[in-house]
């Protein structure tokens, strides 16, 4: 801080860090805060214990669903994790991501310092959506990858037998595997970009999670009301047994579709809500 | 305040777009305008559904739509109940066109498939991880897609002049305009009862495919309601040549294979009641009602007709969960009403069943013996 | 990042050379009904050390959030280094170091974690000299110990350091300090003083907000004194020292017949412990000084009393529970 007047740099353009540099130390960030990395791991566990599970219950089947599907049929493992963990654990962790994104920075007054630095309040929104994408997308494809040596190890495997009967090759299975990991990611954000919007309104990281579990709740309750049953189409829920057409042969797209659509809506709200909150919000 | 109004904007954008695209997701798929096709009279369509013998290779999916009003009975489990209970069931229609087929009905976690590869069934349920092998013949079973096609003239024209005669006498028939039914330009084949008719039901629409003249869709519209009673059809249909890898079936490593006719129990429960006594009919046309007398005691504590399962259950408990308790001097029973029907069920074994309202049922009671 | 050799380049094309690193116009800010400040005329003149002071509550971080873009106002306009604002943030808040409303970092983190995650958001620091950079300003501050610990485990003075290091991490025009002192030990108080010395030297313009005025005495070459959300005094230091009231202290053995002597040409006086207060209304040093020369009277002592900053303080923010 030698630096005299006559070093000053310029002062007649808008500046701004490398974005790449700004999304690199978002990431940092976020795998460093030991929060996000013990979900990951656990959520990561959940396929090793369905598998040891199974294992143990034999061939007696019970369960019934995808359960019965799996006795023998490892593939099934990492698709059986996600559609279990896709009912409340991940929709949590996005919520969770989403929370320490902008009400966990607000309530540390590190956001006030984003802010000064200054990052714009557009980039700060896509940096953070960036950050909380990164880690869903992590964690998804941590417990599919878990689960598909968790099934091939515990479960045994001579590829996927699916819900239609036939056998695919290892590379159609995991070609299927991968595409409920990206349709699962994909529906966490749209989850998690809610949670983003409340997340903007709120210096409580704990008022987000709390949110998004009781619209969670909310979105259950509505499902087990048939005077409710026009609102299905509307829920983001609603068409999330969809990601069990992966397992069937033919596969059926529609469904995969019209509930990423589905989600794309929610992602649009959810980031809309929250730009709208993130560019007027004071700092 | 730049930044904070065009923030605003782009946001309220964002969140109009979504609210938009979610209405436009939940909104049933748009009927669209009518397409316009050469006009064409009422028995021509039919004798042209008669003269396509063949149904040509497709893959689509069939939408059965109930608002029968039916309550569900979990007595009745099982995939094909679906159909009963009110709301809409799926499944999955392939077909080569030359007699090879394959049908999925996909559950929430689990699918039952049935492949026929023209010689052999195969029906496979994932819940169970069985297959049943079957060497007969399949039934016609779940194939709407295949017109029935009559035993009457085996000329088309002949038949279609006769059908449309033999209905005439108390309906009407008319091509009604035209439709889009899972994009497929369609004519409208419409068949309403006369006014005399005492019927619940209002009209019936068979929506006939303009090009390949199969039938794409039906639907039952009743009295009093705007929306079909019951629909079933295409909700997409693609009529191209399919992976002849859809009609071959394999048994999966570690499935159960169960060969032979091993006929479901819950088929063998109506035969039997078919064969108990012979229906009278009472009536005809819309009006018609089918009278029968089973013996006395079927209803009552006759353990033969169980569910799958092996169950043992009591008709009369069932009965009490679809209809109310009636009685007048006609004698007493269950009266289950639906919006398309009524069926009465005495006490003492008669059953009494027609699209027509109660009063019907008990004026054609009367008349039987 | 290119040029960094031409003396002020490019300001001139907004506004004419800005004598004022910042300027405020009318400013006012309400939340709800409850209005935070108003009318605020603010001049922070290039260069200088201002010290913003004000009872708590008194408007002085809500005026600084003001400036920094952090929040909108209701009215008025404000002027960061020749730019509007918040509309020029992205040109003027690279320049600007701040530490508002207390230190913030995650407490996960290290201080060095910390301060390179700051470093990397700044847009005039260069990639590859984060790592030097962040060291450097540990140790100005005097974390460099510390540096690798959990910012969980500091003390309130550690923290409020690496907020400060923060700040340092690269040259600044405009350094805004909002109570840097808060939790600080009387050693970590002289520091702050120190390196609010050296930014001076260096040129950068420094603002400082506290409620302590000896704080402010001791650093600032300006000050504006806030009270209810309002500016009531603003200007050099030495200026507003005098501004009170203007008087003189006479050391002289002949109280009496100094008394008389300056009775006769009516100026108000009274004794004091070592010889006269005389109040200069109406009439100006040199004055009271022939009066007393001709009357006789030994003189061995005149000075202007200094009002001290303190009682400006208290007579502009009388009666107000602080």
């Amino acid at each position: 801080m030698t630096a005299a007047v006559l070093d000053r740099p310029a002062l007649d353009r808008p500046l701004r860090a490398p974005l790449s540099r700004l999304l690199a130390s978002e990431l940092r960030w976020t795998l460093r805060r030991p929060r996000t990395v013990i979900a990951i791991v656990l959520l990561s566990l959940v396929p090793i214990l369905i598998g040891i599970g199974v294992t143990i219950a034999g061939r007696r089947g019970g369960g019934g669903g995808l359960f019965a599907t799996l006795v023998g049929n490892g593939f099934v493992l990492p698709i059986l994790s996600l559609t279990l963990l896709l009912t409340m654990l991940l929709p949590l962790l996005g919520a969770m991501s989403a929370a320490d994104a902008l009400a966990g920075e607000a309530s540390h007054g590190t956001l006030r310092g984003l802010l000064m630095a200054p990052v714009g309040r557009g980039r700060l929104l896509a940096v953070k959506a960036f950050g909380v994408a990164t880690t869903v997308f992590i964690a998804v494809l941590g417990i599919a990858v878990v689960g598909v040596i968790t099934g091939v190890v515990l479960v045994g495997t001579d590829g996927m037998i699916t819900l239609s009967g036939n056998t695919l090759s290892f590379g159609d299975a995991l070609g299927r595997i991968g595409l409920a990991v990206l349709w699962v990611t994909f529906q966490v954000w749209a989850v998690a970009a809610i949670a983003l919007a409340v997340s903007a309104f709120t210096e409580h990281p704990l008022v987000v999670m709390a949110a998004t579990l009781a619209g969670a709740l909310v979105f259950g309750v509505i499902t087990l009301i048939p005077q409710l049953d026009w609102m299905q189409p509307y829920l983001l829920t609603s068409s999330w047994t969809s990601v069990t057409d992966v397992l069937r042969d033919p596969m059926p797209w529609d469904g995969l579709v019209n509930s990423t659509l589905k989600a794309a809506c929610y992602l649009a709200i959810g980031l809309g809500v929250a730009y709208a909150k993130v560019s007027s919000k004071d700092g | 305040m730049n930044g904070k109004q065009a923030g605003l904007v782009v946001g309220a954008a964002g969140v109009l777009a979504g609210v938009v695209g979610l209405g436009v997701l939940a909104l049933p798929a748009g009927a669209g305008p009518a397409p316009v096709l050469p006009q064409v009279s009422a028995e021509q369509l039919v004798q042209s559904v008669l003269t396509t013998k063949t149904v040509p290779a497709l893959a689509g999916t069939v939408s059965a739509t109930n608002n029968l009003g039916l309550p569900a009975v979990p007595a009745l489990g099982g995939q094909a109940s679906k159909f009963l209970t009110d709301g809409t069931t799926k499944a999955q229609v392939w077909t080569d066109g030359k007699g090879k087929g394959r049908v999925s009905l996909p559950g929430a976690t689990s699918e039952e498939t049935m492949v026929f590869d023209g010689t052999t069934l195969w029906d496979w349920t994932s819940q169970n991880n069985t297959v049943h092998k079957s060497t007969d013949t399949p039934e016609q079973k779940a194939h709407p897609d295949k017109p029935g096609s009559g035993e009457m003239a085996t000329d088309p024209a002949a038949a279609a002049k006769q059908i449309i005669a033999l209905i005439d006498k108390d309906s009407t028939v008319k091509v009604d305009g035209t439709a889009t039914v899972a994009g497929r330009p369609a004519y409208e084949l419409v068949l309403a009862p006369k006014p005399t008719e005492k019927t619940l039901l209002r009209e019936v629409r068979i929506a006939i495919d303009s090009e390949t003249k199969i039938p794409l869709q039906l639907s039952v519209l009743a009295n009093g309601n705007a929306q079909p009673v019951a629909q079933i059809g295409f909700s997409t249909l693609q009529i191209a040549p399919q992976d002849p890898a859809l009609f071959t079936f394999t048994p999966p490593a570690g499935a159960n294979v169960v060969t032979g006719e091993d006929k479901k129990v819950a088929d063998k429960a109506p035969d039997q009641l078919k064969n108990a006594a012979k229906p009278q009919i009472v009536g005809s046309g819309w009006d018609t009602v089918l009278v029968e007398k089973l013996p006395a005691g079927t209803l009552g504590g006759d353990r033969s007709a169980t569910t799958k399962g092996g169950e043992n259950f009591d008709p009369s408990k069932l009965l009490g969960q679809l209809g109310k308790r009636v009685s007048g001097p006609w004698g007493s029973g269950y009266e289950i009403s639906t919006a398309v029907g009524t069926a009465l069920v005495l006490d003492d074994g008669r059953i009494a069943v027609g699209a027509v309202p109660e009063q019907a049922l008990i004026t054609a009671l009367a008349s039987v013996k | 990042m290119t040029s960094t050799s031409l003396v002020e380049p490019g300001v001139g094309a907004a506004v004419a050379a800005p004598a004022l690193a910042a300027r405020t116009r009318g400013l006012r800010k309400t939340y709800g009904s409850t209005v935070a400040v108003d009318q605020v005329d603010l001049d922070v003149p290039d260069g200088a050390v201002l010290g913003m002071l004000g009872p708590n509550g008194s408007g002085k971080t809500t005026t600084i959030r003001m400036l920094l873009g952090l929040v909108q106002p209701t009215a008025g306009e404000v002027e960061l280094l020749g730019h509007p604002m918040p509309s020029g943030a992205q040109i003027t808040l690279p320049h600007v170091g701040a530490l508002v409303e207390g230190p913030g970092f995650h407490p996960f983190l290290s201080g060095r974690e910390n301060l390179r995650r700051v470093a990397a958001a700044e847009p005039l620091m260069a990639t590859p000299a984060i790592a030097s950079s962040v060291t450097e300003a540990l140790e100005r501050v005097g974390l460099a110990d510390a540096a690798d610990r959990r910012y969980r485990g500091y003390s309130l003075g550690m923290k409020q350091r690496l907020g400060l290091a923060a700040v340092l991490l690269l040259p600044r025009r405009l350094v805004v300090l909002d109570e840097p002192t808060n939790g600080l030990d009387p050693a970590g108080t002289r520091e702050i003083r120190r390196v609010i010395a050296e930014l001076h030297a260096a040129g950068t313009t420094v603002l400082v907000s506290s409620h302590l005025l000896a704080e402010i005495e001791a650093t600032c070459t300006h000050v504006a004194v806030l009270h209810k959300g309002s500016v009531v005094a603003q200007g050099e230091l030495d200026e507003l020292l005098e501004a009170g009231a203007p008087a003189l202290l006479v050391s002289t053995p002949d109280v009496e017949l100094s008394l008389d002597a300056l009775r006769d040409k009516r100026i108000a006086a009274r004794s004091s412990e070592d010889g006269l207060f005389v109040e200069l209304i109406g009439t100006t040093a040199p004055q009271v000084v022939k009066a007393l020369v001709e009357a006789g009277a030994s003189v061995h002592e005149v000075r202007r009393r200094r009002t001290g900053l303190e009682d400006l303080f208290a007579q502009l923010t009388e009666g107000e529970p602080r």
